[in-house]
């Protein structure tokens, strides 16, 4: 009887990795629209405050925040602790941190590499392992893994990222079967490029018209990802022009891919060191 | 024949360009006070040495606040009651809510509110709740917002009213300019009866301004600028804003919606006294906030 009483006043809730920034974000206010209650993590508290204030406010939901570095083993751990300690149970997990520092492979530094390698490998495995350990066993438990468009090609320029977004769709994929008939699913979410912060629009704008229709707004990508992710869908591209080049790139030979890719990219990331340039070096125009 | 407006004082947002820049010089110029507010430092640092340089005499301040975020609007709200008070007021005469934004993208602030959204609609919302006692404190006060053609054929979608879910940034800003009507109505309805506090929504109508060439794509870039060459000087358009203003014989006049100095009348779904409530009422959720009107306040 005391289980029943306990289970009614503490009811389960989606966790979110990267819920600061921009898809995280739509995610989290996705998910607190359709009422759901909201476990946040991300690197820093104070926008994790901000934001689960302003979500309390406007859904009426419970949101919890912890700050975590999960570069960091040592940190994944306390957050875990924290979480078994808080006594809270899931039933989504939406691992949405990640990063990459776009640039040529020779050009970023070992620390950059090990970062992308870390955050968006280790961070993945280990939040995905241990809520694992706290999920509402009342109820299917949903993952969803955000790789990337890039994750079905070798990407010059962006070598590590695309390779580490590639580790988790064969990751999401292998695991789902794993886990079936456990009533856990998994769903890979493989997205374009989304203008999330002036960084990402600039790069859409540098890859030109491509840039343009290969892009999807943040909102439109959670919605439905949470719903495919609801009907136990294993991979979601959103938009139609990605999911056709997702399917030609699978029909072309990966080294031609890569050189193709090679070029569009490279160039767009001239263009965008370029004008990069052009605006450190211009004088200041006064009034402007 | 235009009133002397020397012992008012009024509050600018989006002051340092464009129309509220252009609004702001006509008061200086009438010898009000103004209090501008602007998101970079450095534009409130030239827009204050330009309208210093109109009216010498004339009092000008500035304050710096990015309006996308609820916490920056309430600290706005503080700045501006200690400034009055530093200045030994203690009413408000106007507040103009001009700052208004374009994205071509949807953006969520770090309130995980849509960008136009919060700019357009939220901030003018709770500035004005918030500022409503100082305005309150002055014999007759207005509020104005800057709405715009462009809400005749928005309608507010009430199970995505920022578009999260199909975002388009034009039907997008639409709707922000939709619910800016809706507000001053529903805001009106509240203040009433004998209200000293007035609200007016005002179409500027087309005038030559940057908005649509802040961060978006080459093509809405182009279009906005073969649009806009037929448009009308900032001068012209912020007189018609002013007269919502500082005019007195408009205090009970029927109409809310206002073009160039003449009323208008608002598209049938910005007429609509139920939205205006339900927005209304989405607008204090979202805001965490609840306006109680002290009836008693007014004379």
């Amino acid at each position: 009887m005391t289980q029943f009483a306990d289970r009614a006043t503490r009811p389960s809730y989606v966790a979110i990795s990267g819920a600061a920034g921009g898809l995280g974000k739509a995610f989290a206010v996705e998910c607190a629209s359709r009422g759901w209650d909201l476990f946040l993590t991300d690197l820093s508290a104070a926008p994790l405050e901000q934001l689960a204030v302003s979500l309390r406010n406007a859904y009426s939901v419970k949101v919890a925040v912890q700050a975590c570095d999960l570069t960091d083993a040592a940190a994944r751990a306390n957050l875990f602790e924290q979480i078994r300690a808080s006594g809270l149970h899931f039933w989504a997990l939406i691992n949405v941190a990640g990063l990459d520092y776009e640039g040529l492979f020779y050009q970023q530094t070992s620390r950059q590499i090990q970062t992308i390698i870390r955050l968006n490998i280790e961070g993945t495995l280990d939040m995905t392992h241990s809520l694992l350990e706290y999920r509402d066993p009342l109820q299917v438990f949903r993952i969803i893994n955000v790789s990337s468009l890039a994750a079905f090609y070798p990407m010059p320029v962006k070598a590590t990222y695309a390779a580490s977004k590639r580790f988790l769709l064969d990751f999401s994929r292998a695991l789902s079967q794993e886990l079936r008939g456990l009533g856990v699913t998994v769903t890979v979410l493989c997205p374009a490029g989304m203008p999330t912060t002036s960084a990402c629009i600039q790069s859409i704008q540098a890859q030109g018209w491509m840039g343009q229709i290969t892009t999807c707004d943040v909102g439109r990508v959670a919605n439905q990802t949470l719903n495919a992710a609801l009907a136990g869908r294993g991979l979601v591209i959103p938009g139609l022009v990605n999911q056709l080049l997702q399917t030609l790139g699978g029909l072309v030979p990966a080294p031609l891919v890569a050189a193709l890719i090679g070029r569009r990219w490279k160039s767009a990331h001239q263009k965008r060191a370029l004008a990069q340039h052009l605006v450190e070096s211009w004088p200041a125009v006064p009034g402007a | 024949m235009e009133t002397d407006l020397s012992e008012k004082t009024f509050v600018v947002t989006g002051a340092t360009s464009g129309i509220g820049l252009a609004a702001a010089a006509a008061l200086v110029r009438r010898g009000a006070a103004v209090i501008g507010v602007g998101r970079s430092p450095e534009r409130c640092r030239l827009a204050t040495r330009q309208l210093s340089a109109l009216q010498p005499s004339a009092r000008v301040d500035y304050l710096t606040a990015d309006l996308s975020v609820q916490g920056e609007v309430r600290n706005l709200a503080v700045q501006i009651q200690t400034l009055l008070a530093a200045q030994e007021k203690t009413a408000l005469d106007g507040l103009l809510n001009n700052a208004g934004t374009y994205v071509h993208w949807l953006t969520l602030t770090p309130d995980g509110v849509e960008l136009q959204w919060a700019v357009n609609h939220l901030a003018p919302f709770l500035l004005s709740c918030l500022l409503l006692p100082l305005l309150q404190s002055a014999p007759t006060a207005r509020i104005v917002t800057v709405s715009s053609a462009s809400h005749y054929g928005s309608r507010i979608n009430w199970s995505d009213p920022q578009l999260r879910r199909c975002y388009n940034g034009l039907r997008a800003y639409g709707n922000t300019k939709l619910a800016n009507v809706l507000f001053t109505q529903a805001l009106n309805r509240r203040l009433a009866p004998a209200a000293a506090v007035r609200a007016f929504a005002a179409d500027p109508g087309l005038v030559k301004t940057d908005i649509a060439l802040k961060g978006t794509p080459p093509l809405v870039n182009w279009i906005w600028k073969i649009r806009r060459s037929g448009g009308l000087s900032l001068a012209a358009s912020a007189a018609g804003i002013v007269f919502l203003l500082t005019e007195p014989g408009i205090q009970n006049a029927p109409a809310d919606y206002w073009k160039h100095g003449q009323p208008r009348q608002p598209s049938r779904a910005a007429s609509d006294p139920a939205a205006g409530d339900r927005l209304w009422a989405l607008s204090e959720r979202m805001c965490g906030f609840q306006l109680e009107v002290n009836h008693d306040s007014v004379r």
